[in-house]
């Protein structure tokens, strides 16, 4: 009786949620855009792994960053049966989904890290200023679409968009610096 | 059930990774004193504007060739410098859209007298 007669729990209207989440994206690309301008540059060469070279490692990692999240929007055509391969959606696509995406972002950190903080925020030509543009424009829509996941009640086309713009972001990133690279020095040794 | 459980772990590395990178990004600010020397001049302004970020601080080499004791070697004449730099080479930009002439001489003068010593 009383479960029948409960309030309904008050939610935010999807207007109201959307322009939340795009602010706070909004203000994590600004704040890195601030900070890549008004720190000073290093230009040193932070890490290296088992890389050559840290720009080296930093091709590699982007480049792997944008295969794994091709293989993320592939995923996720499946769950929203967009394609049928496989015929039948194995119970842990959705969790293959999610890890793809993850360690995608992962392996942005540290290309990111070394950008930022050895180079700044640079618009010394139409590349350069398109490249960091583009990556403090990334990691905010990054966190709209995290946030965006995590709550609920959204219109079925939402996600979609947010996970596409993350992707078409990362491969303009990608082309902007890592196709850059190969088109000028060669492609990388490890 | 169990490979949820290891994307979820993952996702809380990633979380912390996310963390670290936010804190390293501050913590490791530099210019904190040491190996730094006090410089000053029109020269050493554009070069901290436009070529540390590649070049290093103290010419050092980073994402760009080392300049300190070698910018003369590379270029014995300074024009040759000067044309390089507004002309760009390489994965380096052109400054001529950036810097005057008078800029481009003041950093090609600071780099071969004070990244030289």
């Amino acid at each position: 009786m009383t479960a029948s007669t409960a309030e309904p729990v008050a939610r935010a209207p999807v207007p109201v949620k959307l322009l939340g989440i795009v602010l706070a994206g909004a203000a994590v690309s600004v704040a890195l855009g601030v900070y890549g301008k008004v720190h000073d540059p290093t230009g040193e060469k932070p890490y290296t792994l088992f890389f050559s070279d840290t720009i080296n490692l930093k091709v590699w990692f982007a480049s792997a960053a944008v295969f794994l999240a091709a293989v993320q929007v592939l995923l996720a055509l499946r769950l929203y049966d967009k394609v049928h391969v496989p015929r039948t959606s194995p119970p842990w696509l959705g969790d293959a989904h999610r890890l793809t995406g993850v360690v995608a972002f992962g392996l942005t950190l540290p290309v990111a890290y070394q950008c930022l903080w050895a180079l700044g925020f640079q618009s010394t030509d139409t590349r350069v200023l398109v490249h960091s543009l583009l990556g403090c424009f990334f990691f905010g829509v990054f966190t709209i679409k995290v946030l965006a996941v995590r709550t609920h009640g959204w219109p079925s086309w939402l996600l979609p968009i947010l996970g596409g713009t993350v992707f078409t972001t990362l491969v303009l990133i990608w082309l902007t610096s890592s196709v850059w690279f190969w088109r000028e020095f060669g492609f990388p040794s490890f | 059930m169990g490979f949820r459980r290891f994307v979820n772990i993952v996702e809380v590395v990633a979380g912390v990774a996310v963390l670290v990178f936010v804190i390293a990004l501050f913590a490791n600010e530099p210019g904190g004193g040491s190996g730094s020397t006090a410089k000053s001049g029109p020269g050493y302004d554009v070069y901290l504007s436009n070529c540390a970020r590649c070049h290093g601080q103290e010419g050092q080499g980073g994402i760009g060739p080392r300049l300190a004791g070698e910018v003369t070697t590379a270029f014995p004449d300074a024009k040759d410098e000067i044309a390089l730099v507004r002309t760009g080479r390489d994965g380096m930009p052109s400054f001529a859209g950036d810097l005057s002439p008078t800029e481009i001489e003041d950093v090609v003068a600071y780099t071969r007298a004070e990244l030289n010593k």
